[in-house]
């Protein structure tokens, strides 16, 4: 078993109840395919440096999870079928940090002082 | 014919040029790495503010002989970039 990150792209004009069902879907997923979650992160709508496929922002939600190979290739899977999803990326940990939280609320407060 | 109270004028420097944050005026500038010091911060792809330090107008990497960054941190550095990238953060 091994520590992975995920990230989702969603596109920008979903509603909320659209974005609840993503979030409960792949953390279903990750659960069924020999997988277990530990954390989920919503980091809310972002602004992206560059257009993608016309869309100026993104909804972001971020697993945190344990897995293996077979849980990997069932969220590629899906991913590749699902429409509303304009990028992601997944990355293999040795340890993972629960604590420090880079795009928390909080932040993005200070930012707008700026 | 004397010239009263004219002075050569230097050229105005860009304050907000990338290059003089790291660079001290008196051209010589400290050599440690500023990545792997005691409490350093860490270099993740999350973590943009950190990256668009190293980051120049054009969104390319520094080189390291301006930043003073080690050889090891410089190729994290340079990774970690290339992910954010992906995911449309920088």
């Amino acid at each position: 078993m091994n520590f992975y990150e995920h990230t989702l792209v969603a596109k920008q004009d979903l509603s909320t109840t659209e974005l609840d069902k993503i979030h409960d879907k792949y953390s279903d997923i990750i659960n069924k395919s020999a997988g277990e979650v530990i954390k989920i992160e919503k980091w809310g709508l972002i602004n992206f440096a560059k257009k993608i496929k016309s869309y100026n922002k993104g909804f972001y939600i971020h697993y945190k999870f344990k897995g293996n190979s077979k849980t990997l290739g069932e969220i590629k899977k899906n991913i590749s079928i699902d429409g509303s999803i304009l990028r992601y990326l997944t990355i293999k940990y040795k340890k993972l940090d629960l604590e420090k939280e880079y795009f928390n609320k909080e932040n993005k407060i200070d930012e707008k002082k700026r | 014919m004397k010239r009263k109270g004219k002075k050569f004028n230097k050229r105005p420097q860009n304050p907000l040029n990338k290059l003089s944050l790291f660079q001290k005026s008196d051209s010589r500038f400290s050599k440690k790495c500023p990545l792997s010091i005691k409490d350093a911060p860490v270099v993740d792809y999350k973590n943009i503010k950190l990256l668009k330090k190293y980051i120049s107008d054009t969104d390319k990497l520094l080189p390291s002989r301006i930043t003073s960054v080690s050889q090891g941190k410089q190729k994290k550095l340079a990774n970690e970039i290339k992910k954010a990238k992906i995911l449309g953060l920088l």
